[in-house]
Parts: structure tokens; sequence; C-alpha cells
């Protein structure tokens, strides 16, 4: 895990706008930045890695504020929240932008961050790439992180996938399982996929790969843990192996107990991760999963 | 300063924006005056008031009731058609009143703002009436002539009763901080001109997008399209000073010279390496916007290109082979000029593929607008453990560097006129070169019929302008 470098923001600037425009953003983030760099003597030079997307319904707004709170010093990027609000009886966009930033010990300079949130009220939900798309870094790579189940045939997701490079989804978050894995697998050629659930198991994969080659003959899976993630280790097992494997579930909110055909895998010897951290390591990851992909496919 | 086409867009909301701020910093003479004529019936008064508003909101600077009277002070109308005799005498009469008042001792800047149409007989007029007493400037703005044989024409009657020196057409991007930084950059520094060629650069792309549609300019549009509006001038311009030799210095003369040489070096593009494009109905910035045939004043059948894209070649010793990339559109996804210099990639990497999947070649990207400001693309090892590399942007803000509120293009340009410098303007036989390679371009239009609208509103442009680039296994810069 990587350790952030300060524990506070030292400078803050925010800015909010009722009925506003893109443009308007651009002229106000720029001030913004202005405005630090006034107050810290620097930094002249900014460094960016990416933009990082993300779709938060209302319901998921207070968990993806949290979840960014320790992400924006390791992960200096401009971050997009969309806050789809179709059904709020007027069409515009209300902004809320902030700009934090983090001092390097030891040094003059900041390490600063950018977030947009940005409310689409009424029609403005319908077409949410147009928005974003003045608004991405320019030549950097754009993450997705998409907060509950995607309406994997509605506009507004397709929109957003083609300007991301990478999606991050978290299939803990979904209900439709293990139908909506298949709905997944039509967009892993338009772009490479991340499923924090994915991530949240791979102590437990370590664990049943330890049991090779024994584990070859397994029959029957039993795991005590999310939906998701039960499905997404048998799943795995059965396309590394190549044949069917009987999963029995049993519903807990974190992986407590994977045992194979009966025997209890070992424990993985790790901290469980905040949130944070499972998506911290995924916006350092670039290229397709095979892997991951693989275990998806055979989920339908 | 006498502009024509007073009472149009472009005074309201460049020209006399621009003149405030240049007034402000106490730039222009005390004995300046401006004269705005237009047919617009319009008293002395009014045109004050209607240019103050327009200063108020257009300047970039605050504003400053003891500035703008100063520079009121100096200002009239004059509600004329030029081409009758009556409204030249009145503009003779009250340059002679503004000679005797001000003191302006019959020197003279002409600003042409008017529709290509008006400017032959304003052309003659001025330069049958032109006095022996000071110096005459003119600026005339774009478009400056519609194809090569009626840019030829202008600049020969322009000849006939101006010299060179006293020309200025203007292209504004030229007077854009960041199009001159281009020049600072390549030949202030050390460390780029040895690798700014063939052997290190695997090519250029170079675009300047548009997320506005044709708005009141349909009437204009219509018979100019992207080919004229943009790429003949601006796009040309920007190829010229990404390509071009160092100059001995930088006067006039010398900066043009090279800009020439590049423009007469461009290979003619043929038809597949060129795509044009008209928006059809999309979405820009979370709204619904209709397809330019749907837009006022524009034919239901328009054939008129709004989206260009091409690959040119820079026929010389330093650029031999080096695809030019250039692309121009309207209602693409965002506004964004930039110039990307993509180097070749590192020859072999000694990092497994894997912890390489975030690393992009380097590129060196000048953004011109909206952010002027220069990013260099980096290869960067990601902290921790392992060795994961990724792409990381080194930014320099002009804003956030010198902290000090950039120039208006269109102040530079009226300054530099006033003071006599035609660096950053056109010289009539860079205007020659890019007019025959657009005459070749559209040429070989006349042969097909679009089939029109071809990519969406908010869209990068047509597929056929991704596959232009995908063919050289390349592709457009990320956004």
């Amino acid at each position: 895990m990587e350790a952030p470098l300060t524990s506070a923001a030292s400078t803050v600037e925010e800015w909010t706008g009722h009925g506003v425009d893109v443009g308007s953003i651009e002229r106000r983030l720029v001030a913004l930045r202005e405005s630090v760099e006034a107050e810290t003597e620097g930094p002249d030079l900014r460094t960016s890695v990416m933009t990082h997307m993300a779709w938060v319904p209302p319901d998921w707004l207070q968990a993806a504020t949290e979840t960014l709170a320790g992400l924006a010093e390791r992960h200096p990027s401009r971050t997009i929240l969309l806050v789809p609000e179709p059904d709020a009886g007027d069409d515009r966009l209300d902004a809320e932008l902030s700009m934090r930033c983090f001092p390097l010990p030891g040094q003059g300079h900041h390490v600063c961050s950018e977030v947009i949130e940005l409310h689409l009220r009424g029609k403005r939900a319908v077409a949410p790439g147009s928005i974003v798309e003045p608004l991405l870094v320019a030549d950097l790579p754009v993450f997705l992180r998409w907060r509950g189940e995607p309406p994997f045939a509605a506009p507004p997701f397709a929109q957003l996938v083609d300007v991301a490079g990478r999606l991050v989804v978290d299939s803990g978050e979904w209900s439709d399982l293990p139908a909506a894995y298949g709905e997944l697998t039509a967009f892993f050629d338009r772009v490479a996929v991340s499923d924090i659930a994915w991530s949240r198991g791979l102590g437990w994969r370590r664990s049943l790969a330890a049991l090779w080659p024994a584990i070859k003959a397994v029959e029957e899976l039993r795991v005590a843990g999310p939906l998701a993630d039960a499905l997404l280790l048998a799943c795995w097992l059965r396309s590394r192996l190549g044949r069917q494997i009987e999963l029995v579930h049993e519903d807990c909110e974190e992986l407590e107990l994977v045992a194979v055909d009966g025997e209890p895998a070992r424990v993985p010897n790790e901290e469980p991760r905040k949130a944070s951290d499972l998506l911290s390591e995924e916006l350092d990851n670039f290229g397709r999963d095979p892997v991951y992909e693989a275990a998806v496919s055979v989920a339908r | 300063m006498v502009i024509f086409g007073a009472s149009g867009d472009l005074t309201q909301r460049k020209l006399m924006p621009a003149l405030y701020s240049l007034a402000l910093r106490r730039l222009l003479p005390e004995e300046f005056g401006l004269v705005g004529v237009a047919r617009t019936e319009e008293t002395d008064d009014g045109f004050r008031a209607r240019m103050e508003a327009a200063v108020r909101e257009h300047a970039r600077d605050e504003f400053r009731q003891e500035t703008w009277e100063g520079l009121a002070e100096g200002m009239s109308y004059i509600a004329a058609d030029f081409s009758d005799e009556e409204g030249q005498n009145a503009l003779a009469e009250r340059l002679t009143k503004l000679d005797e008042e001000r003191g302006t001792a019959g020197n003279r800047v002409y600003y042409l703002a008017v529709p290509p149409s008006a400017m032959s007989t304003i052309i003659r007029e001025l330069g049958e009436r032109r006095q022996a007493q000071g110096w005459t400037r003119l600026i005339i703005e774009k478009p400056f002539g519609h194809d090569l044989a009626s840019a030829r024409a202008l600049n020969t009657q322009l000849a006939q009763h101006f010299g060179e020196p006293e020309i200025f057409r203007i292209d504004h991007y030229l007077g854009k901080e960041t199009v001159q930084n281009m020049l600072a950059l390549r030949f202030a520094n050390g460390i780029f001109e040895p690798i700014w060629n063939r052997q290190f650069i695997d090519h250029v792309e170079i675009t300047v997008a548009e997320s506005i549609g044709v708005g009141a300019r349909a009437g204009f549009y219509e018979q100019a399209g992207a080919v004229r509006d943009i790429f003949q001038n601006h796009l040309l311009q920007l190829v010229a000073l990404t390509a071009m030799e160092p100059p001995i210095d930088f006067t006039a003369d010398s900066v043009r010279n090279e800009k020439v040489k590049v423009l007469r070096s461009l290979h003619t593009p043929g038809p597949k390496s060129v795509v044009r494009g008209q928006y059809g109905h999309g979405w820009i910035e979370g709204e619904e916007v209709p397809g330019y045939r749907d837009e006022p004043d524009v034919s239901p059948d328009s054939t008129t290109d709004t989206y260009l894209a091409a690959k040119l070649y820079v026929d010389n010793w330093r650029w031999a082979d080096t695809p030019f990339y250039v692309r121009t559109g309207k209602r693409l996804p965002r506004r964004d000029t930039t110039i990307s210099i993509q180097f070749q990639r590192a020859p072999h990497p000694p990092f497994e593929e894997m912890s390489s999947d975030g690393l992009r070649p380097n590129v060196l990207n000048v953004h011109i607008q909206p952010d002027e400001g220069v990013s260099l693309a980096i290869g960067a090892k990601v902290p921790g453990q392992g060795m994961s590399i990724r792409s990381v942007n080194m930014d320099f803000l002009y804003g956030g560097a010198f902290r000090t509120g950039l120039p208006e293009a269109y102040e530079r340009l009226i300054l530099d006129c006033l003071l006599g410098d035609a660096t950053l303007f056109t010289r009539a036989d860079e205007v020659d070169e890019q007019w025959q390679l657009v005459d070749a371009i559209v040429a070989a239009w006349q042969r097909d019929r679009p089939s029109f609208p071809n990519y969406a509103a908010g869209t990068w442009g047509p597929s056929s302008a991704d596959e232009l680039i995908e063919r050289d296994t390349r592709e457009w810069r990320h956004h």
C-alpha cells in the first residue's frame, strides 16, 4: 500500500456555481490554480497523471467523497464527479470545484488535485460524455469509476466508456449477479476493465493457487462472503481449470471463509484494505487483465 | 485609426477591448484618435456608448473611467457607404480635423474589418486619396481572397497604391503568446532544436478544434468552409512556425522568408490524404444542437465543409517523410488548439511489457488555447515496489509562471502595426503559397459530391479522419 505524503491538504480553494456552462468551469479552474500558486509560491510546474471520472448517483455520493479523500495525494489528477439528477425538475448544470494541495516534505512545492463535482440536472444527464470531454486533461489516461451497477444498455454509460481508457467497477455493488457479468463482457473490447471485487479477492486467490497441484481435482468451492467475491473466485477456478466447479455460497459482508471440498483454505495474511487503497491500486493499472476477463466470461 | 466595419462583431468583441487595454497600459500615443466607419446610422455619442459597453463586457482589464474618457475623447463615427463620394469626403474631413485637433500629423492606420466584396473599393479610394504627409498602414482582416486568383488580384490592387511594408494582413493566431512562444521554445533553448527533425520526431499533429457551430456567420461560412476559414490561414501558419528553419534575426523579412520556404515545400496532398466533413445533429456540453444544414441561413443541401483533416509533408532536408497531420472542425467536443510534437519511441525499453502498459511516446504539446502553455509527456516510475512505468505530464502554464495577464492577440498586433513591425503579419507571397495549396485541395473536391453530414456534433469528426491516420499505424492524440 502506498503511504500518503501528508495527513491533510494545506491549501484548499473552492468555488460553487449554479446553472453554469463548461467554459465558466474551465475559467474558474484556471483562477483557482492561480490563486493556489499565489498562496504557495508555487507550483509553477504542475504534475498530473490522469483524469479520474466517477459516475456517482446521489445515493453513492458520500461513499465516493470519502474514497476520494484518501486518494488525492497519491494520484495528482483531475477528478470529475458526475452526479446524475435526471428528475431534478429543471435542466441545468451545477458545479462545485475544489483544489486541494499537499506540501511535499522538505520542498517548496505542492502536489495539487482538482475535484470537479457536477450535478447533471434534468436533461443535462442525457449526454454526460459531451460535458466531460472538454474537461479532460489532454493526453493523459482517463479512468471511469462507475458506482453501482451500470445500466449497460443506456447511452450515458456507453458515452462515458467511450471517453475512458479504463473502467473501474465494484461488482460487489451490483444486484443482478451473475447476469450482469454477461453484459460486462460485451465491453471488454471497448475498454480495459477493473473490478474492485476482483482485487479484494487477490489474497484468497493466492491461497488457492498455493494448493496446486491438489486443487486440480476440486469439485466444490464453499465461500462465505459477498456474492460477487464468491462468484469471481469460483469463476476464476473454472476458467483456469477449464471445467465446471460447484459453488456453495453463504452470504456475509466480507470474505471470511473459502473451503475446497470442505477443507478450509489458508486465510490470507493481510490487512483488509480501505476503499481508497483498492481504487488507488486500480488507477495504477492500464492494460487489460486477461485472467479477470476469462473469469467473468464463464460467469454467465 | 479608422475602422471600416465599425458596427461589426469584431470591433466590439476584439478591436475596441484591445485598444482600451493598450490605452490602460499607456501604449497608445497621446494623440491617438479613432474613427469608426460603417453603413449603420449612429451618432458619435451612440458609437461611444456602444463601444463603452463593449469594453465593459469584453475587455480583459477592469474598467477605469479615466482611461475610457481619455480614449473616448478622440473617438467619432461616420455613418457612410464608402463606395459613395460623400462618405469618402466625410472621412477625409474628419481625419483632417483630427490632425488639427489632436496632432495626428497625417499618420493613418486603416483597419479593414469588412467583407471581401467591400475591400476593393476601400483600397482604391484610400490609395487615390492618400496624402503626402505622415505614414499610412492598412490592416486587412481575413479572408484575404477566396482563392488564388482573387488573392492575387487583391495583392495586385494593394501594390498599386501601397508598399508591402504598409500592408498588414492579419492572422490573429500569430498574435497569440503561445504561438510566438513556439519561436522562443525552439530558438531560445539549446535542447529542442537538435532533435527538431525527422530523425527524432515521429510525426506532428496540429489541431484547431472549435465546439461552437456556425452561429451568425452562415453567410460567410457557406462560401468559405473550414478549408478557407481555418486551414488556409491559421493552420498553415502553425505548420510554418513549427517547421521553419531558424531565422537569422527576428525582423519581419527574416521570419517571413523562413515561413514562405516551408509553405513552398508543402507537398500537395492527394485526395486520399484529405478528409472533409460536415456536422450533423448531436450534443455539445450536455445540450442538443442542430446539424449544420439545419442552422439558420444554411442551405438544406449544403456541401460546405465544417471539418477538414489532412496529412501534409514538408519536402525538405529536415522533414522529409515526417507527416504533419492537421485537422480543424466545428462542433467538435472541445475548444482546443494544440501543436503536438510526437517523438520516436525509446528504441529498446528494458522493461517487462506489462510494466510499461501506461507508457506513451514522449509528446511535446504547445497549447495555444484555451489554456496557453506547454506540456511534456514523459515516462516515470510509479513509486513503490517493482518497476511500473507510466506517462506523466509536466505542465507549464503561462498564467502560473509569469503571474501576469496575457495580452489579447489583437492588442499585440495593433500595437505592432502602430510601431510599423510586420513580423507577425502575413506577407503577399505567404498568402500566395497558402492559396495554391487550398486551390489544389478544393479542385479535387469538385469531382465528387460528398455524403454529408458525416459526423455528429460533439464527436471528433468523421471516421474517415481516423482512418487517415490509422493507415499509418498512428492515432490522433487523446483529449
